[in-house]
């Protein structure tokens, strides 16, 4: 089929203009840098719907005649923002740059003929035999009404085989939307021209492996820059970068282009042999087909590069640009991924988590992760945002024990993630009786080891071993291996 | 997949023998000479001056390649020795329906197929309804159209003149004499709009930005305009057309998003009163194109209009933070890109609303994207802000640190705003607190703030680099 798409873009564009039609079929390089979706937020990339977008770089080398011509761009990324596109190395040259969406349709095709002749062409289902005859397409609206030399006919409403053939495909349809500028130059110009542009339907994010260290301190962590394009164009051999950070995006409309299908409807064709049913009209379409879940398709490949190659981080203004050193292929519809960062030694501290408020309570509390982003810890580096895959070891079996997310964080943050919730370490928390506005809050702790717990309370909270933390009342208490510990404190009105 | 490759035989047949131009020339158009004038919000005003032939006295004249969306109340038609009698707008379209409707009671040919040989008969039918079925009257007989479900060809002699394939506009005139003669047909159509796209080109290093301005106007009307002299309005006139709705089958596609509200514009800190070197029409300025150009349906057209280097513009911080909100986790400040639209250390000229993209070079000086933000249309001499994305190193942390019930409704609550910044540079920050309305009073801060309105109040903060920088402050509320 792509080759057959690739067969009508040339017959669309053979029919030379007045001003001659240069085509520049592909880039000869191209970089890409992608972004991520700014309203993702920590949720995973859903490769059926991808909402970040990437600027492409392509360098093309065009050759004009001398005066007006117009250089159209193929194979340009299905997603591209037409507002957005810069044509460079042209200079003053360019008059006006153009993006047509009108598309090549069974529809468009007729409805481009109004008017004008078409060949009907009939088969007899009994012969065999072909007829082709001259026809005028008198309208296009709500069916097709046709005129022939024996007068007014209809398309389709007769039981017969018949089709209409056109003998040229319509001035300004073309098998995709197309960017093309019209130049104006009193000589020939042969040189490299940069087209750049904004495409939707890319994204990226960081993906972690924290690997915990046998004594729980310390752990391996390795990050992978996952992208994927969900465009149908790939882009070979690209130079490739992706941009850490969230950038200000507008809406803006794009015309996708407009491929109306036939209309084919014809008068009342009621029969004495209908049924019933029939008779009291049409019956209503069928409700449309559930939507497709949004899930991974398994034919997506996904592309596991050797980790030697990592990224190279550098700032952007006040973002971070992650550099792929080689140039790679970022294929048409797949995900790919490249190493990051790594870091050998993190030292993290574990501890167990709760957000109190006053109320009835009974919940497990949560493991969470806490390091600070120094590289006395270990790292010292930005970290883009993205999900953490934590494993640890038993009898040599690496085995998942949580899973998070982080949002981006740069040098010198406290970067905390919660990975798991701790079943076996329960938070029981109900008012005392008789003493409005005192609650009891009980830890239990199944675990052979004595486990660090801060639990978070309103500012207004008093009790003894209440400490004041950064917008919170903190209680930090180390809860005996298989035992509990215990705290009853008040909630003031703050007076 | 017999059906494609058949069709692509036929285009490849054809295609080396044509040479059709890119678009139809002025001969293929009924349209005459064209002058389009295109509003922000999805409007514009087509004039086209056409060279007609007119018998003298009354006549009918239709007019096509006008707009498939026309408003037709709005059209108006001059001309020397010409008065309308009346202008029509049909829209009783040519359908197989349409047709067979018209027929009843008029007489068609049947033309019956022999499914077994292929043999035609011929006959003549008087159609008698149209109602869920064809039925008709042969001869002396009555059938049903096609109730054997066998191939019959219905050929009807004409097509009724009142059925037409597109809506039509017609008028009908009273010349005072026949003879060719220039007629001027004015209307307004949705479908037409335009917004300015810029292309900023900050230099951080430098403090200095290259800005390119486009035009981008769509055209979504349904019909080319063929060789038009086209003029921009930087302005909305009126309100949005009447309701079309559906009217016609739909098919048109929907229409741009509307430009940015005119009430509050975030990007313009301060407004301009200086006039633009451009020509103006009352409160408008406008923008032709500098030679006649065929828009086409369905095209996005951009054409130049600006073309600034060198400017002036700078990057800076800012904070926002909500009444009582603390933050678990630092959160990043907005990067905000400052500069003037002024003529002295400006951009020099108005600016049309639109959508301004910041590129900035990366170490190996390509060009990369670093956020967009709207502009509503903006006067020259103002300044701008345009918020373009997050500080990925800039973030600052509210905490509020206590609250604590002074005498009966009166609070104090203490803040604290703790500014990093991980980049090599020094920043200032500008930390905004709002939701201060009422007698809120700040009576105590470790830095000096300014009251930007009884609901907000400010702190420049200075942040070194690498470094972070602690205001703390204590509001005296009502509640």
């Amino acid at each position: 089929v792509r080759a057959l798409l690739f067969l009508l873009t040339l017959a669309v564009a053979a029919p030379a203009a007045a001003q001659p039609v240069v085509t520049s079929p592909a880039p000869e390089r191209v970089a890409i840098t992608i972004y991520r979706d700014p309203e993702r937020g920590l949720s995973s990339m859903n490769l059926e719907w991808l909402g970040g977008y990437a600027l492409v770089s392509e360098t093309r080398r065009v050759r004009l005649p001398p005066g007006e011509s117009e250089l159209r761009f193929e194979g340009v990324t299905a997603g591209l923002v037409p507002q957005s596109a810069i044509v460079t190395g042209l200079g003053p040259a360019v008059i006006e740059k153009n993006r047509d969406a009108r598309l090549l349709s069974p529809g468009s095709l007729l409805a481009a003929h109004l008017g004008q002749r078409l060949t009907l062409r009939r088969t007899s289902l009994a012969t065999g035999a072909m007829r082709e005859q001259e026809a005028i397409v008198r309208s296009t609206a709500g069916g097709v009404v046709l005129q022939t030399a024996d007068g007014i006919e209809t398309l389709r409403c007769t039981g017969l085989a018949e089709t209409v053939v056109a003998d040229q495909v319509p001035v300004g349809l073309s098998a995709k939307p197309t960017l093309s500028v019209r130049v104006r130059s009193p000589g020939a110009i042969e040189r490299d021209v940069t087209l750049s542009y904004i495409t939707n339907n890319f994204d990226w994010q960081a993906d972690y492996i924290a690997d915990l260290a046998p004594d729980g301190r310390t752990l391996r962590l390795f990050g992978w820059l996952t992208l994927a394009n969900g465009d149908d164009t790939a882009l070979e051999q690209a130079d490739t970068q992706a941009v850490a950070g969230k950038l200000n995006r507008e809406r803006v409309w794009v015309d996708r282009g407009d491929a109306p299908p036939i209309q084919i409807s014809c008068w009342p064709s009621g029969k004495t042999t209908d049924l019933p049913l029939d008779e009291r009209g049409v019956p209503p379409p069928p409700p449309p087909p559930p939507p497709a879940p949004a899930t991974m398709r398994s034919s997506e490949s996904i592309v596991v590069t050797g980790s030697r190659i990592m990224a190279r981080e550098e700032r952007l203004g006040d973002v971070r640009l992650y550099r792929i050193p080689i140039a790679v292929t970022v294929a048409a519809r797949s995900q790919k991924q490249v190493a990051l960062l790594e870091r050998p030694a993190v030292r993290v501290e574990r501890k167990l988590r709760l957000r109190a408020s006053p109320g009835e309570l009974s919940q497990p509390l949560d493991r969470v992760l806490l390091t600070r982003n120094r590289s006395a810890e270990g790292l010292g580096l930005a970290l883009p945002a993205g999900k953490v895959a934590l494993f640890a070891s038993h009898g040599g079996r690496r085995i998942l024990i949580g899973e998070g997310r982080i949002h981006d964080y740069t040098i010198g943050e406290k970067v905390e993630i919660r990975v798991a919730s701790a079943p076996g370490v329960r938070a029981r928390q109900s008012e005392v009786p008789d003493r409005p506005g005192v609650y009891r809050l009980t830890v239990t702790n199944d675990l052979p080891t004595p486990e660090e717990v801060e639990v978070e309370l309103p500012l207004e909270a008093r009790g003894s071993g209440l400490k004041r933390g950064d917008g919170a009342m903190l209680w930090n208490v180390r809860v005996p291996a298989n035992r509990s510990a215990e705290l009853v404190y008040r909630v003031s009105d703050g007076g | 997949m017999r059906h494609p490759v058949l069709l692509c035989t036929v285009l490849l047949g054809a295609a080396p023998l044509t040479a059709q131009p890119a678009v139809p020339p002025p001969s293929q158009t009924a349209q005459g000479d064209v002058a389009v004038t295109i509003y922000n919000n999805n409007r514009a005003l087509v004039e086209d001056r056409r060279q007609m032939n007119l018998p003298a006295g009354r006549s009918r004249q239709e007019f096509r390649d006008v707009s498939a969306q026309i408003e037709p109340q709005t059209v108006t038609l001059s001309g020397r020795g010409i008065g309308i009698v009346e202008q029509n707008f049909d829209f009783d379209l040519l359908s197989p329906q349409a047709l067979m409707q018209s027929a009843v009671g008029q007489t068609v040919t049947i033309v019956r197929i022999n499914p077994a040989t292929g043999a035609e008969t011929r006959e003549r039918a008087r159609i008698l309804a149209a109602n869920g079925g064809v039925v008709m009257q042969i001869g002396e007989r009555i059938e049903v159209l096609r109730d054997d479900s066998l191939p019959t060809r219905v050929i009807f002699d004409t097509v009724p003149p009142s059925l037409r394939p597109r809506p039509t506009l017609s008028v009908t005139l009273d010349a005072d004499g026949g003879g060719p003669r220039p007629v001027t047909l004015t209307y307004l159509t949705p479908g037409l709009g335009w917004a300015a796209d810029y292309v900023a080109l900050f230099d951080e290093a430098n403090g200095r930005m290259d800005v390119q301005g486009w035009i981008t106007l769509t055209n979504n009307s349904g019909t080319p305009y063929v060789n038009a002299s086209t003029l921009l309005v930087a302005g909305a006139v009126g309100q949005s057309g009447p309701y079309r709705g559906d009217r016609y089958g739909g098919g048109y596609p929907p229409p741009p998003p509307p430009p940015p509200p005119p009430g509050y514009d975030g990007s313009l800190r301060r407004p301009g009163t200086e006039t633009a070197p451009r020509e103006r029409l009352g409160d408008f300025y406008l923008y032709p194109l500098p030679e006649r150009t065929t828009i086409a349906d369905r095209q996005t057209k951009q054409v130049s209009f600006l073309d600034v280097s060198n400017t002036p513009a700078a990057r800076a911080y800012e904070f926002h933070n909500g009444w009582l909100s603390t933050a678990d986790q630092a959160i990043s400040a907005s990067s905000v890109l400052r500069f003037s639209s002024a003529r002295n250390a400006g951009l020099g000229d108005a600016l049309p609303a639109g959508t301004v993209r910041v590129y900035q070079r990366d170490a190996r000086g390509n060009p990369q994207f670093v956020g967009e933000h709207r502009i509503g249309h903006t006067p020259m001499g103002s300044d701008i802000g345009l918020a373009t994305g997050q500080a990925f190193d800039v973030k600052v942390r509210p905490v509020v640190e206590e609250r604590t019930r002074q005498s009966g409704e009166r609070w104090r609550t203490r803040m604290r705003y703790t500014v990093t910044n991980a980049g090599p540079r020094p920043v200032t920050v500008d930390v905004v607190q709002s939701g201060l309305w009422g007698d809120t009073r700040i009576i105590d801060q470790s830095l000096r703030s300014e009251r930007l309105s009884a609901d907000a109040a400010r702190w420049r903060v200075a942040v070194p680099a690498n470094g972070e920088a602690v205001v703390t402050a204590t509001f005296d509320t009502r509640h």
